[in-house]
């Protein structure tokens, strides 16, 4: 299933971008060599001998959404630019991006070579009576492939992001593992695994209820509920490896490992403590208010994965597979051969 | 009411890691085992794992940031749009329901987007938050969990927990609309 599912997700994106690239070259949405124009209002006088000279560059709202074929109201363009004029008399127009920067350009300059500015050449320059105004015709650099240049970008910074990552739960699962170690040679988790022994029985039923595998995932849980992430990982990874000593063949989830993990992804917390803060930082009147909310969502998710799991794991496409039933079948044919 | 669980429960989780060292570790020295020894022994594991974990995160990720980054994730919002309306689901929370389950960076993102578009207080941003809340990044774990112990079949882990997912968003959707209905 997490073979196609994967391959599905890159597959499926490169699709999309190709299409998507393709689309763009043909409604040509960046308008590649047609030009566009706009009154730039210098800061000074210029003339066509100065080398570079800046301003303020005016396109009406309307104009700009003609062009680009735009339907939402767009503001008039006010934005400063820079012109440069090259030895053989071509001039440049340099736009730096910022904040103020309409949306498509700002995509446009990323796409670009320049990631923060956004280059053009000017076609035509007519300059006004008084010599301040000129009214420019700018084509810029042309915007190729965006799509897949994004797709580049991300399959790189992503498997960077994913290494970041693991290198970063190096620290904290040395803590947890040594101290999950520790506990366990005392005997500390047995208390609490007894006690909830009625649960877990019914939950991982191939589990010895008294196996350090049951402590662990009690205490993930626990973590989790409580929105202690740093701590929920190392404890979920340390019962990973428990059940995985009880697997008979390794490679292939177990039932229990399923379920576990139907739990985890379920993600049952008392406090989504992200969502209250970016709640808080956006000015709510009230962060907290989605805490029985969001309580409900979770516990239908979990009710409804242990459901899904435990049908699940009975189908055949699914049992075929169950190392538990692999195990006997092997032991099986062994005692044939005894015969 | 729910002002007290909230304190209560942040109360405890605060209170909650320091108190787990002091009773595992104590407890440790109570039964007179080597604290010091079998923590560093234990410990020696964390790099290991994390190091395992890698190649099994990067795949994942990867494939996720492709299918991020292509426009893929707009061009399935724009396909399922006609089936929010089914199960009551404004069709600006589309994209969270169908990142949730993917990425928590972008999940986290699209929040925040609506957000800042609606405010926190109005019923997308109530709905949103919750969704946020309901489920966990189901790929994230999965690729983490079994990675660590370099399980490649994963048999119905996805399934189930991309059911899960289905389940916590529209119980989301469902809480949302009777406590605070449009």
């Amino acid at each position: 299933m997490l073979n196609y599912v994967w391959i599905a997700l890159v597959a499926v994106g490169i699709l999309v971008a190709v299409g998507n690239d393709a689309g763009d070259e043909i409604k040509n949405t960046y308008r590649n060599d047609v030009p566009l124009e706009a009154v730039i209002v210098a800061d000074g006088v210029p003339s066509a001998a100065m080398a570079s000279w800046e301003g303020e560059l005016v396109i009406p709202a309307e104009s700009f959404n003609r062009f680009y074929g735009f339907n939402q109201e767009t503001e008039e363009i006010r934005h400063e630019v820079k012109v440069t004029t090259g030895a053989g008399g071509e001039s440049m127009i340099m736009i730096p991006v910022g904040e103020t920067t309409p949306l498509l350009w700002r995509e446009m300059a990323r796409a670009g070579a320049t990631k923060d500015r956004l280059t053009g050449t000017i076609r035509s320059i007519r300059f006004s009576q008084e010599g301040r105004q000129a009214v420019v015709q700018i084509v810029f650099e042309p915007v190729r492939f965006v799509k897949l240049k994004a797709v580049t970008q991300a399959a790189f910074d992503y498997a960077s992001t994913a290494v970041t990552i693991a290198l970063g739960l190096i620290g904290i699962m040395a803590l947890w593992l040594g101290v999950m170690k520790v506990a366990e040679e005392a005997g500390a988790v047995k208390i609490l695994t007894r006690l909830l022994a009625p649960i877990t029985r019914r939950l991982f039923p191939e589990v010895p209820p008294d196996h350090p595998a049951v402590g662990a995932m009690i205490m993930n849980v626990s973590a989790n509920m409580l929105g202690l992430s740093n701590a929920a990982t190392p404890f979920g990874l340390k019962a990973m490896e428990e059940l995985n000593k009880l697997n008979p063949k390794a490679g292939t989830a177990t039932n229990a490992m399923c379920t576990f993990l139907t739990i985890n992804t379920a993600g049952l917390i008392l406090i989504p403590a992200t969502a209250i803060a970016v709640r808080a930082a956006a000015g709510s009147a009230n962060p907290g208010i989605i805490i029985g909310t969001s309580l409900f969502g979770a516990s239908c998710a979990t009710v409804a994965g242990l459901i899904t799991v435990k049908l699940l794991q009975r189908l055949p496409v699914f049992r075929k597979d169950d190392p538990a039933l692999v195990g006997r079948e092997t032991r099986k044919g062994g005692d044939k051969d005894h015969g | 009411m729910a002002e007290i669980f909230r304190s209560l429960v942040n109360i405890v989780s605060i209170v909650a890691i320091p108190l787990i060292l002091f009773l595992f570790l104590g407890w440790g020295l109570v039964k007179k085992v080597k604290v010091y020894e079998l923590f560093v022994e234990g410990a020696k594991d964390g790099f290991n794992v994390a190091i395992r974990i890698i190649p099994y995160l990067v795949a994942m990720l990867v494939a996720i940031g492709i299918f991020r980054a292509s426009g893929a994730m707009e061009v399935l919002t724009s396909v399922l749009a006609p089936a929010t309306n089914l199960i009551g689901m404004p069709a600006e929370a589309m994209p969270m329901a169908l990142m949730r389950p993917l990425s928590g960076s972008g999940s986290l993102g699209v929040m925040t987007e609506i957000m800042k578009v609606h405010g926190p207080d109005s019923f997308l941003g109530v709905l949103v938050s919750t969704m946020y809340g309901s489920t966990e990044t189901t790929f994230y774990v999965l690729a983490v969990y079994f990675g660590s112990v370099n399980v490649r079949n994963t048999r119905h882990a996805l399934p189930a927990g991309l059911t899960a997912d289905v389940f916590g968003m529209l119980g989301a959707v469902f809480i949302c609309r009777i406590l605070f209905g449009l």
